[in-house]
C-alpha cells in the first residue's frame, strides 16, 4: 500500500499543461517558470543532498545562479501568470537559502523534514519534553544560583562579591555546552556518511533522534547561557 | 515607447535621472542643474511653485511653504508633533495621517511628495522633448526610499508615485541604488559598505557583491537623522544668542545661512554665521553628537552580517552630508580605510534608480539587486508580545507562517495585528495593520488551525494572509496602515490632480519662467531701490558693478513681455549671473537685520 507521504515526482506546468519532474524550476516542454505548486523541500529545491555540513561557497553560489533566473526583475513584462510564479519561487529560494546557510537552522529544518511527528501540536510546545532529567536537575539548580547571585546584586555588594560567582555558576553549563557541540558534529558526520551509503530508515531515524536530543539540548542550554550574558552585562 | 526613469525623492534635493545607451545620466535643467530643491509652496491664489522657486518663497512666505516632507511620510500626526513646532507649517492629523495646512487647503504628505514628482516628471518630459524622442512621455519610474523605511514609509512613497500620475515600477533602496550607480560590479568583487548620511534620514548597508549580483547582507539606519539636524542646532544656536521673538521668515533667513556655513565648513577652516566667525573645530564639536549617532548602527549592520570593520573592501559614500569632513574621517576610521567619493554624493541614488529601471524594462540581466527587510515583521500574540514572521535582514521577496489558535471556547473570529520592529512588546513596535479573520465554525478552544502568512514583494512592502485550515476559511489583505491612505482616497487625489493639470505644456514652462523672471527681477530692484543701497554699494560693490546690474536688468524686462522662454531664460541667466554678489550681500545684512529686531521691509 503506498502511504500518504510517498513523495511527489512530478507538478504540473500552468502555462502548457504539461508535466515537469518536481526539483525543475522552469517547464521542459514551453520554457515559462513553474508556478509554485507541488515543490520538493529546500534541499531539493537548490539541488543539494540532505547533508549537514554543505559547502557554503558552493551553497552560495547555486544561490546566486538561481537568483538570476528567477527574480521578480527579470519577469517585470511578462504575464501576470509568470510574474507571480517568479514572485513565488524567488520568496522560496531566499527562505531556502536563509534557512540552510545557517548550520543551526539547517539541523532544525531536517529534523523537522524528517521526523515531522516532532513538530505537530500549537507553536511554542515541546521544547522541554525530552530533556534528560540530569540536566533538568542541574538547570534549576543553575537557575536558583543566578537568583540569589541577582539579589545580592540588588542588595548593593560590591561587584566582586558577585562576579566570581557568576563566573563560577557558568563554567559547567560551559563545559556541557562543549560536549554538545561535538556530539553534534558527529552526529553530523555521521548522518551525512549515511545519506552518501543510502542507509536504511530505521537505522537514519536513530540518528536523527539522536540529533533531535542535541538539539533540544543545546537550546535549552543557549538560552541559559544568554540569561547568564544579560546577567554580566547589565 | 514611453521613458523610464529613476528619481531620488530625497528629504532636500530630488532628481531623476535616465539610462542613456548603457549609461545612467542625471537630466539637467539649462543652467546645468540636476537637483530639484523638495520644497513646495502654494501662493495666495492657488499656483503650486516647486523647487529653487518654492525654496525663494521660504523667505516671503514661510507659512504657505513646505520642506523635508519626506519627513512626514507614512507618520501619523501623533508621531510628529514634537518635530512640528520647528516648522513654519502647521501639521495635524491627531492619530491619522499627517495634514499639512497651507493657507486655505490642506495636503497630505504623499500629495506635496507628488507635487516634487511631477516637477521631476516635467523636467524630464522637456528634455525628452528636446532631445527629439518622438514619444517624451514619462509615465514609469523607480523611486527610491531610505532603506531604514518602514513599511508604511514605503507604501506612502508608491501612494505619491501614483499621484504623480506614475507607474512605480518598483522601490528601492537608496544605498543599494548608489550602489549599482558606482558599477562596483566591474572593479570589484567583495564586501562593500554604503554608508548614505543626507538630508533627513541616515542608512548603512553591508553587500557582497559578486558575478554581478548585488546582495544586501544586512541594513541599518535612522530615518530621522540627517543633514537637517546639523542645520537645527546651528539655527538654534544663533537664535539663542539674538533672542527675541523673529518671525518664520527671519527664522528663514538664518537657516539659510547656517546651511550656507555648514557648506562652507567643508570647503575652509572659518567662516561667518551671524557675524561670528565659527571655525571648523568648533563646528565639529557642535555636531558630532550627532556624527556619533551614526556609527552604532554601522557597527550593528556589521554584527547582523556576521563581519568585522576589516573585512569590509570598499566603502562609499552616499548623501550631500557626507561631504563633511569630520564625517568622512569617522567613517574611515571606523572601517580602517578610506571612504570613496569619486561620484557626486548627491547624484549617486539617482542615477542607480535609473539602472535598475533599466534593467526591469530591458530585461537586461548583466546585474541583479538582492535586498533585505530593513526591520522584523510578525503579529501580536497573547499578553502583548510581538512574535516575529519574518526577521530582518531577510532576503526579499520573502515568505513566513505561523500557526495560531483561538484561546476562548466558540471563538468565531481572531484579531490580527501586524507589527514591524525588532522589540520585545508589540506597544514598541510599528503597528502596520489590524484586521479580523472571521466565519470560524464554533469549535473548542485551541481546535482552529489559523495559518498567518506574510509576503514580502520585490518593493518591501508587505500584504498578509490569514486562513482557518480546518474550515479554509481565508482573509488577505494588503497591509494599508491606519494613518496610510486608502486606495480610494489616492484615486480621488490623483483625478484632483488631472483637473488642475496643466492645459498645454509649453505654456506652463513659458509662465514659470516669467514668474521666476519677475521675481529676481522684483528682488533686484528693491535692493537697487533700499535706502542705504549708496552705502553698501560703497562699501560692498566693485567698480562698475551697479552699470552692469542696470544693464542685465533693463534686457530681462525687454523681453519679458515675449513668447520666447529661451530668451527670456538667457536674460534671467545674465541677470542671475551679475547679481549673485548683491544677492550675498544683501542675504547678509537681512539676517543681521532680522536678528537685531528690524524687519526685514525696512532695509
Amino acid at each position: 500500500m503506498l502511504s500518504q507521504t510517498q513523495t511527489p515526482t512530478l507538478q504540473a506546468c500552468r502555462s502548457c499543461g504539461g508535466g515537469a519532474p518536481i526539483d525543475v524550476h522552469f517547464c521542459p516542454q514551453c520554457t515559462k517558470i513553474l508556478s509554485l505548486g507541488r515543490h520538493g523541500d529546500y534541499f531539493a529545491f537548490l539541488g543539494v543532498s540532505r547533508k549537514l555540513n554543505l559547502d557554503e561557497g558552493d551553497l552560495e553560489q547555486r544561490f546566486r545562479t538561481l537568483s538570476r533566473q528567477f527574480h521578480p526583475d527579470y519577469f517585470y513584462n511578462a504575464p501576470p501568470a509568470e510574474r507571480r510564479a517568479s514572485l513565488e519561487r524567488s520568496s522560496y529560494l531566499n527562505d531556502a537559502y536563509r534557512t540552510l546557510r545557517d548550520p543551526a537552522q539547517r539541523v532544525e529544518y531536517l529534523l523537522q523534514l524528517a521526523l515531522p511527528r516532532a513538530v505537530e501540536g500549537p507553536e511554542g510546545t515541546g521544547s522541554q519534553q525530552g530533556i534528560p532529567p540530569a540536566l533538568l536537575e542541574e538547570v534549576f539548580a543553575l537557575n536558583e544560583e543566578i537568583d540569589e547571585i541577582r539579589q545580592l546584586r540588588r542588595s548593593g555588594a560590591p561587584v566582586e562579591a558577585w562576579q566570581t560567582r557568576l563566573e563560577r555558576a557558568r563554567a559547567p553549563i560551559e563545559a556541557k555546552r562543549r560536549t554538545h557541540e561535538s556530539e553534534l558534529r558527529q552526529l553530523s558526520a555521521r548522518w551525512d556518511q549515511m545519506v552518501d551509503a543510502h542507509a536504511p530508515d530505521s537505522e537514519s531515524r536513530e540518528v536523527l533522534g539522536a540529533l533531535r536530543q542535541r538539539v533540544q539540548e543545546r537550546t535549552y542550554i543557549s538560552n541559559l547561557l544568554e540569561g547568564i550574558e544579560r546577567e554580566l552585562a547589565q | 515607447m514611453s521613458k523610464v526613469v529613476g528619481i531620488d525623492l530625497g528629504t532636500t534635493n530630488s532628481l531623476v535621472a535616465y539610462v542613456n545607451g548603457g549609461v545612467p545620466v542625471v537630466i539637467r535643467d539649462r543652467n546645468g542643474e540636476g537637483l530639484v530643491p523638495s520644497v513646495v509652496s502654494v501662493g495666495a491664489d492657488g499656483t503650486v511653485y516647486v523647487g529653487r522657486e518654492a525654496e525663494r518663497r521660504l523667505l516671503t512666505d514661510a507659512a504657505r511653504t513646505v520642506y523635508s516632507v519626506k519627513r512626514f511620510m507614512g507618520k501619523s500626526a501623533d508621531d510628529v508633533r514634537d518635530e512640528a513646532r520647528l516648522f513654519p507649517f502647521k501639521v495635524s492629523g491627531g492619530g491619522g495621517v499627517v495634514r499639512i495646512g497651507l493657507g486655505e487647503r490642506e495636503f497630505t504628505p504623499p500629495e506635496i511628495s507628488a507635487f516634487i514628482l511631477r516637477e521631476l516628471k516635467h523636467r524630464a518630459e522637456a528634455f525628452f522633448a528636446e532631445q527629439g524622442e518622438v514619444d517624451a512621455d514619462v509615465n514609469r519610474a523607480v523611486i527610491t526610499v531610505p532603506a531604514y523605511f518602514n513599511d508604511a514609509q514605503r507604501t506612502a512613497t508608491r501612494d505619491a508615485g501614483r499621484v504623480a500620475g506614475l507607474d512605480v515600477l518598483r522601490i528601492i533602496n537608496e544605498p543599494t541604488a548608489a550602489s549599482l550607480a558606482y558599477g562596483l560590479d566591474k572593479r570589484h568583487a567583495g564586501l562593500i559598505a554604503v554608508y548614505d548620511f543626507g538630508g533627513g534620514t541616515f542608512d548603512i548597508s553591508i553587500l557582497r557583491v559578486e558575478d554581478g549580483v548585488f546582495q544586501v547582507l544586512s541594513t541599518n539606519g535612522d530615518t530621522h537623522l540627517g543633514g537637517d539636524d546639523i542645520d537645527l542646532l546651528l539655527t538654534e544656536r544663533v537664535l539663542r544668542e539674538t533672542g527675541g521673538s523673529p518671525t518664520a521668515e527671519a527664522i528663514q533667513h538664518v537657516r539659510q545661512a547656517a546651511i550656507r556655513a555648514k557648506w562652507e565648513l567643508s570647503e575652509r577652516e572659518e567662516t561667518l554665521l551671524n557675524g561670528r566667525r565659527v571655525t571648523r573645530a568648533a563646528f565639529e564639536t557642535l555636531i558630532r553628537p550627532i556624527i556619533d549617532r551614526t556609527l552604532e548602527p554601522c557597527r550593528q549592520a556589521l554584527a547582523d552580517a556576521g563581519l568585522q570593520p576589516s573585512q569590509i573592501d570598499e566603502v562609499v559614500m552616499v548623501g550631500g552630508s557626507t561631504r563633511i569632513p569630520l564625517v568622512r574621517r569617522l567613517v574611515g576610521e571606523l572601517f580602517g580605510r578610506a571612504p570613496h567619493t569619486e561620484l557626486n554624493p548627491d547624484e549617486v541614488v539617482a542615477l542607480g534608480a535609473a539602472v535598475q529601471a533599466d534593467i526591469l524594462i530591458t530585461g537586461n540581466r548583466e546585474l541583479l539587486l538582492l535586498d533585505v527587510t530593513p526591520l522584523s515583521l510578525g503579529i501580536e500574540t497573547i499578553g502583548g508580545v510581538m512574535s516575529k514572521i519574518i526577521m530582518r535582514n531577510s532576503t526579499i521577496p520573502a515568505t513566513g507562517s505561523e500557526m495560531f489558535t483561538t484561546f476562548v471556547d466558540n471563538q468565531t473570529a481572531v484579531d490580527i495585528h501586524v507589527l514591524q520592529g525588532e522589540r520585545e512588546l508589540s506597544d514598541d513596535n510599528r503597528s502596520l495593520a489590524r484586521f479580523k479573520l472571521g466565519g470560524i465554525p464554533p469549535m473548542p478552544a485551541g481546535m482552529a488551525r489559523v495559518q498567518v502568512r506574510f509576503q514580502i514583494d520585490a518593493n518591501g512592502i508587505l500584504s498578509v494572509t490569514a486562513r482557518e485550515l480546518r474550515t479554509d476559511v481565508e482573509q488577505t489583505i494588503e497591509v494599508r496602515p491606519s494613518y496610510g491612505l486608502t486606495d480610494e482616497e489616492v484615486e480621488r487625489m490623483l483625478l484632483d490632480s488631472f483637473e488642475h493639470a496643466e492645459v498645454d505644456f509649453a505654456t506652463r514652462l513659458l509662465i514659470e519662467a516669467r514668474n521666476e523672471a519677475e521675481t529676481v527681477i522684483h528682488a533686484t530692484e528693491k535692493s537697487l531701490r533700499a535706502p542705504d543701497f549708496g552705502e553698501i554699494a560703497r562699501a560692498e560693490l566693485g567698480p562698475g558693478e551697479r552699470a552692469r546690474i542696470e544693464v542685465a536688468l533693463t534686457d530681462l524686462k525687454s523681453v519679458l513681455g515675449g513668447e520666447d522662454r529661451e530668451l527670456v531664460r538667457q536674460k534671467l541667466h545674465a541677470l542671475n549671473e551679475v547679481t549673485q554678489h548683491l544677492a550675498e550681500v544683501m542675504m547678509n545684512r537681512s539676517v543681521h537685520a532680522a536678528l537685531s529686531g528690524k524687519s526685514i521691509d525696512s532695509l
